[in-house]
């Protein structure tokens, strides 16, 4: 409802070419195991990790806050989803409820995540991620991960954002 | 954010109003009058608004100009930002991984394609 007011953002898309092959990829983002080893981002750390990969199985992945984030140390974000896609080796999507452990009432955030794996030739692969947010619960805030990866040029872009959102 | 932010745009008229708000500052009769429904309807919508800090009101002479107050929208916006630039650094992340994992000796039935290109560990 409330992203509506902002329909720019309310979508995100992502995308990216890999060198590695489209199996891989997909196992990347399938399995387990491989997926632990990339999910959680510098200074956190997947100590539970879910796949039921069939349509209507669950995905489940927790992250959790290193000593290196400082006072959000402990910190965990869970993620439950539900698969609608699973298109071997091509296509996957999930909608899933992503929350900070101890305020799941305020914090989740619902979001649909559409992932596209596009065989780029000489052991390459584009992956296009839309992720759709559907709601933000009143106190979802992730201020932990924009104060810890405020990458230089994230914020200027965080700046453009901003300027665009501004309703004067 | 402010759960009261999200309960004052729960209505759809107040949702309209905070639309309509966003091409610029208007007076309640005008709200009123776009909306089609009665001034004292507008106040009272314009009055939740206000009270969760999404419009205020500046005096015109005889009229009352209702403006839209940035601050919480900038608030939803850098939720999102930081939604999107976690989203960033896990996509790097999985490079780096997938990078990992080439530079491991493979399987030989795992082995890319591209073989003869790649990096030597």
């Amino acid at each position: 409802m409330i992203t509506q007011l902002f329909r720019k953002k309310k979508e995100l898309t992502f995308e990216r070419v890999y060198d590695a092959p489209r199996e891989t990829v997909w196992r990347a983002w399938t399995d387990p195991e491989m997926l632990r080893g990339w999910w959680g981002p510098d200074k956190t750390t997947v100590p539970l990790c879910e796949v039921d990969l069939r349509p209507g199985g669950t995905i489940s992945i927790v992250m959790e806050a290193t000593a290196d984030m400082g006072k959000y140390e402990g910190t965990r974000w869970p993620m439950v989803g539900t698969f609608t896609v699973i298109d071997e080796p091509e296509r996957l999507a999930y909608e899933a409820r992503s929350w900070t452990e101890g305020d799941e009432d305020g914090t989740t955030i619902r979001h649909e995540n559409r992932v596209t794996f596009t065989d780029e030739g000489a052991g390459r692969t584009r992956v296009h991620l839309l992720v759709t947010i559907t709601e933000i619960g009143p106190k979802a805030k992730m201020a932990a991960f924009g104060m810890k990866w405020g990458y230089k040029a994230q914020l200027d872009k965080l700046e453009e954002l901003l300027a665009e959102s501004r309703t004067d | 954010m402010e759960a009261r932010t999200f309960s004052a745009l729960g209505e759809p008229s107040r949702l309209q109003i905070v639309e309509l708000l966003r091409d610029g500052p208007s007076p309640v009769g005008e709200i009123a009058e776009t909306l089609t429904i009665r001034q004292p309807q507008a106040s009272k919508h314009l009055r939740v608004l206000g009270d969760a800090g999404i419009v205020a009101v500046r005096p015109d002479g005889r009229r009352r100009i209702y403006h839209l107050e940035a601050a919480p929208f900038e608030e939803i916006g850098r939720w999102v930002d930081s939604f999107e630039r976690l989203w960033e650094a896990r996509l790097d992340s999985l490079d780096r991984f997938l990078g990992s994992l080439t530079e491991r000796p493979d399987p030989p039935d795992s082995a890319p394609d591209s073989a003869p290109d790649r990096r030597s560990p």
